[in-house]
């Protein structure tokens, strides 16, 4: 489900420690811009896969955000890494995969690798945050396979569950009833046949 | 008072930022600009696979600048450019013309005052060429499998 750009919904990033992975100075520059833009204060920027792999041994984090860097692909093996080799709550970080552009050859490495999402460059902050709050809010259940280890990459975003709907549609609904209601109470008088004189 | 920031807000404040940065992401997109120029003018007339793979190194890092700095038609020049590098790597193939024109499109694109028709039209071209070899990459790969 997208998130309103005009939205007044409040998310607070100000705690969450991130991990930033880009090798360009203007990638991470163009990160950096975005994740504090979005309120993020606690930043570990690393420019190359074993900083990267440095500061998930020797910190907390609550979300990474991961480039790709290609043409290398580093970046997803640092997320395979980061999934197989690092200790709890790590391994099970929130992961977001950003590249610029994805060869034939690394499609399979990409789709493998354990990220939550892979976000195609240009990084736009309404996608990245919509990213963030869709990783925060699915839960998505964990899968350790031999070959595979990460969220869970069957999953479809249904929307609330039948019959719920989103808060601001209920008071849309909520008014247009009770604006029936007030109609359909005034209706029966005016449309109710002139009462028949008796007298 | 509620913490954190309204949805709106934090997307401005982040537009802002970047907006903040449009001069110094210009001039790094330009000097990887300038390198894929001298790359490409050594390139020889056969395929050169450690060449090719240069400039995609090149190509691939200014994805995702052009929008920050005012041209978004840079970064689909550059996705363009880095499939069909991808594609002609694949394919051990080498098309001069075909990567010419996508270094000249990167050039023309960054110009300021670019009509939007103009760029439109560039674009459009970049993708009939890259379609090309994305056939013929994609019916080598199915022969492969």
């Amino acid at each position: 489900m997208a998130l309103d750009a005009s939205s007044r919904a409040r998310f607070n990033l100000e705690k969450a420690s991130i991990l930033l992975l880009d090798d360009t100075a203007m990638g991470m520059s163009i990160l950096v811009q975005i994740v504090t833009g979005l309120g993020a204060k606690q930043l570990y920027r690393c420019n190359a896969y074993e900083m990267a792999q440095e500061v998930a041994q020797t910190h907390e984090i609550d979300l990474a955000i991961v480039d790709a860097l290609a043409p290398s692909g580093q970046g997803y093996d640092f997320v395979q890494w980061l999934r197989r080799e690092t200790q709890e709550p790590n391994c099970y970080a929130p992961v977001l995969i950003t590249t610029a552009h994805t060869p034939t050859s690394d499609i399979v490495r990409a789709r493998d690798a354990g990220g939550h999402f892979i976000i195609k460059k240009p990084l736009a902050p309404i996608v990245l945050l919509e990213r963030i709050v869709w990783v925060a809010r699915a839960g998505r259940p964990f899968l350790f396979t031999g070959s595979y280890v990460g969220p869970d990459r069957r999953f479809r975003d249904d929307g609330p569950p039948d019959g719920v709907g989103r808060r601001r549609e209920d008071l849309v609904k909520a008014e247009a009833e009770a604006k029936a209601q007030a109609e359909g109470e005034a209706q029966p008088e005016a449309e109710a046949p002139p009462e028949r004189s008796t007298g | 008072m509620p913490g954190g920031l309204p949805v709106a807000e934090a997307v401005e404040r982040a537009q802002a930022n970047l907006e903040s940065i449009k001069p110094t992401c210009s001039a790094e997109l330009l000097a990887l600009l300038e390198l894929c120029e001298a790359g490409y003018a050594t390139l020889g007339d056969g395929f050169d696979d450690s060449a090719l793979e240069g400039l995609y190194a090149i190509a691939v890092k200014g994805i995702g600048a052009g929008e920050v700095c005012g041209a978004p038609p840079v970064d689909i020049a550059l996705t363009s450019f880095c499939d069909l590098l991808d594609h002609l790597r694949t394919l051990r193939r080498f098309d001069r013309a075909a990567v010419g024109v996508h270094v000249q499109a990167w050039r023309l694109l960054m110009s300021p005052g670019v009509p939007k028709a103009g760029a439109e039209q560039i674009l459009e071209g970049l993708l009939k060429v890259r379609a090309r070899y994305a056939a013929e990459a994609a019916a080598a790969a199915s022969n492969a499998a």
